[in-house]
Parts: C-alpha cells; sequence; structure tokens
C-alpha cells in the first residue's frame, strides 16, 4: 500500500511537471506568434532608400522597360518606345500623395537642368482607382484632379494617365511614388519606391545618361 | 498482472501522454500562427468593435466606432489641410434600415513628412474612434457601413480605400 502511494504521487508529479512544461511552452509559443502576428501586421512600406525597389521590381533592372502606350490629358496615345535612345526617369505619381507633391519640384527642377542634354521625364499619374473605360465620370473627376495638380505644380514634361494598367508589368505599383530610371538603350538600371532626396535622384539621372556610374 | 506491473504501465502510459502535451500544443499553435505576409494588400486600418449595437428605433442614438491603423501608418484626419489630400470618411449605405444622422471625428494630429518638415499635415495614428449618432427602423439590421481612408508612411503612399465596417444594429 506505501509503495502504490509513493508510485501514484511520483505519477502525479510526472503528470503535473509536464503538464507545466506544456502549458509554459504553449504560452511562449502564443506569446511569440502574437508578437509575430503584431509584426505581420505592420505594413511593409520600406523606407526608401537609393536603390529601392518595389516588390517584384527587382527583377525590372538591368532589363528593357516594358513598353507602353498610354494616353495624355488631351487624349493623345504616347508610347514608351517613342522616347527610343533617350535617358529616361518614369515616374508613377498620384494626385493624393503628400511625397509625390514633395518630390514634384525636384522634377521639374532636374528636367529643366538635364532635359537640354537630352534627358525626359514622363509622368505617369496612377490613382489606385481601376477606373473601367466606360466610367465617364469617374475619369472626368481623375482628369480634372490631374490637371489641377499640373497647373499648381507647374509640370512640364509629359504626364501621362491610367498608370494602373501598367501594375503588372511595372512590380505592382503599390505605393506612390515610384520612380523608374531607363538609359539610352532602353534597359531599367534603377527603380526608387517611395520619396528620398533630390540628390538621390540626380544621382540616378546621371547613371541613366551614362554619367556618374 | 500484479499490482507493481500495473503501477509501472500505468506510470509509463502516464508519462507518454503528458510527454504528448507541449507536442500537441506546439502543432495547434504553428496552424494558428503563421503570419500573413503580402501586407501591402492588407488594409491599414483595422475595425475594432462594437459588433452589435441595441438602440431605441427612430431616435438618434450615439455609437462609438473603434479602429486601428497599423503601425508605421498614418491616414488623413477628417479635416486634412490641403485639398489634394483625401479625408477620412464613416458612411452608411441607405439600404440598410440604418441612417447616419452625423458623425463626430476625433481632431488630427499635426504630422510632418521628413522630406518637409514644414509642412504640416493632420493626420490620424495608432487607435482612434469616430462618435456616430444613427437611427434605426425596429428590427435587427446588419450594416456594412463604410470607411473611407488613405494611408502613407514617412515615403510613400497607398491608394485610397473603402472598408467595410460590419455592424448588427438592433432597433427596439
Amino acid at each position: 500500500m506505501k509503495r502504490n502511494t509513493i508510485v501514484i504521487g511520483i505519477t502525479i508529479l510526472i503528470l503535473a511537471t509536464f503538464a507545466w512544461a506544456g502549458w509554459a511552452n504553449w504560452m511562449y509559443r502564443k506569446q511569440a506568434a502574437e508578437r509575430a502576428l503584431a509584426s505581420a501586421s505592420t505594413a511593409e512600406l520600406i523606407p526608401a532608400a537609393p536603390g529601392d525597389v518595389p516588390p517584384g521590381g527587382a527583377s525590372l533592372t538591368g532589363k528593357p522597360a516594358p513598353n507602353f502606350m498610354l494616353e495624355d490629358l488631351s487624349g493623345n496615345k504616347v508610347s514608351l518606345s517613342s522616347y527610343k535612345g533617350k535617358p529616361l526617369l518614369i515616374n508613377f505619381w498620384a494626385t493624393w500623395c503628400g511625397p509625390c507633391k514633395i518630390e514634384t519640384p525636384w522634377l521639374v527642377d532636374l528636367q529643366n537642368e538635364y532635359g537640354p542634354k537630352g534627358f525626359q521625364i514622363i509622368g505617369i499619374s496612377t490613382e489606385g482607382d481601376d477606373l473601367k473605360p466606360g466610367d465617364t465620370e469617374g475619369w472626368a473627376h481623375d482628369k480634372a484632379a490631374i490637371a489641377k495638380f499640373i497647373k499648381q505644380e507647374h509640370m512640364q514634361y509629359p504626364v501621362l494617365i491610367n498608370g494602373d494598367s501598367l501594375a503588372n508589368a511595372y512590380g505592382g505599383l503599390d505605393a506612390m511614388p515610384t520612380s523608374v530610371y531607363v538609359n539610352r538603350d532602353g534597359k531599367v538600371v534603377a527603380m526608387q519606391l517611395g520619396i528620398s532626396s533630390k540628390e538621390d535622384m540626380e544621382a540616378h539621372i546621371r547613371k541613366a545618361m551614362g554619367e556618374g556610374q | 498482472m500484479t499490482a507493481p506491473n500495473m503501477f509501472s504501465r500505468s506510470l509509463l502510459a502516464a508519462v507518454l501522454f503528458a510527454a504528448g502535451l507541449p507536442i500537441a500544443f506546439c502543432q495547434q499553435d504553428s496552424l494558428t500562427s503563421s503570419p500573413q505576409k503580402s501586407v501591402l494588400k492588407s488594409h491599414a486600418v483595422e475595425y475594432l468593435y462594437p459588433e452589435q449595437v441595441s438602440v431605441p428605433a427612430g431616435k438618434p442614438s450615439p455609437v462609438t466606432l473603434h479602429f486601428r491603423i497599423q503601425q508605421n501608418l498614418h491616414i488623413n484626419s477628417h479635416t486634412p489641410r490641403a485639398d489634394f489630400l483625401i479625408p477620412t470618411s464613416f458612411s452608411i449605405p441607405e439600404t440598410s434600415g440604418v441612417k447616419l444622422a452625423d458623425a463626430t471625428y476625433p481632431a488630427g494630429a499635426d504630422f510632418a513628412l521628413p522630406s518637409d518638415p514644414d509642412q504640416k499635415l493632420s493626420v490620424y495614428t495608432g487607435d482612434f474612434t469616430i462618435q456616430a449618432r444613427i437611427v434605426s427602423t425596429p428590427g435587427n439590421h446588419l450594416v456594412e457601413a463604410k470607411l473611407r481612408y488613405q494611408a502613407c508612411d514617412q515615403t510613400q503612399c497607398l491608394p485610397p480605400k473603402t472598408i467595410t465596417v460590419p455592424i448588427d444594429v438592433i432597433g427596439k
């Protein structure tokens, strides 16, 4: 009887130890999972830095910039291939985008400075509303906002609309602004997600022009 | 079977069972805790609560709606300082049996982007609430209210979004 009591006691002790270990392990993993979920729910808008690329955009660097045919506000069709042989900055922006508003004056200055050397900026409005072709009211609203932005910011370079249609070709275009730098051979030399600085943009432009590598 | 043998076997079974407990917990945990990536596709703003409210039918009744903005992001307040920015706004579809009498939004906090420290924006970050007053017809209504917002971090912006705010409104 005494032996049985000892065995039962030891059994209970071992069970309790394992149960405690299991519970502690579960709690630890639960907290780790919560931390992981909290981390995962943080938007991964990666701080912009020289050479930043949008998700999927890395594969574009060193490759030909995907061709496109878009309209400007007057309805004229403009293709990327019409700029063949020119170093380019394709700047995807949106009217509701604060950082785009900040960098636009830099773009105007850079176009003025490097335009005479053959460099060209192409602005592409990418409003993120995925309007259908027949949505006349939606397009009219967008075009009015784009025209207002262009006028306010004195944008002297070509601005095209419906950048949303290029999302797949240009790495998703999940966030604005996104800048794609293209050299004279039509190859992408750098991509920049988000705003960085005028100096960074200038460095990328010089790289596209084949000046400072 | 002798008593000692029986106890030895019981002991072994108990040890094996107990040893399996942590493994079982871990397996369950690993199934439920796989973090969801592709966060750019997820919503920057999450509706927290209430899921259900009970209000007197036909009378404007206050409802406090709680939202949470993802870390490192901000959204424009209801009254952004520039007209090109998209304000945060709450609405209820007219066909839901519940009307939005009015909504009171929190004041935005001052925020400046590092690349333009002089330009102050009016934004919400973290948790925020909207004080709505609703008028319900009698009965149960699963209202799919809407919150429209536009989110940015310090260098870039996500497209404007409209999320559904589901509220079970019981008009008595």
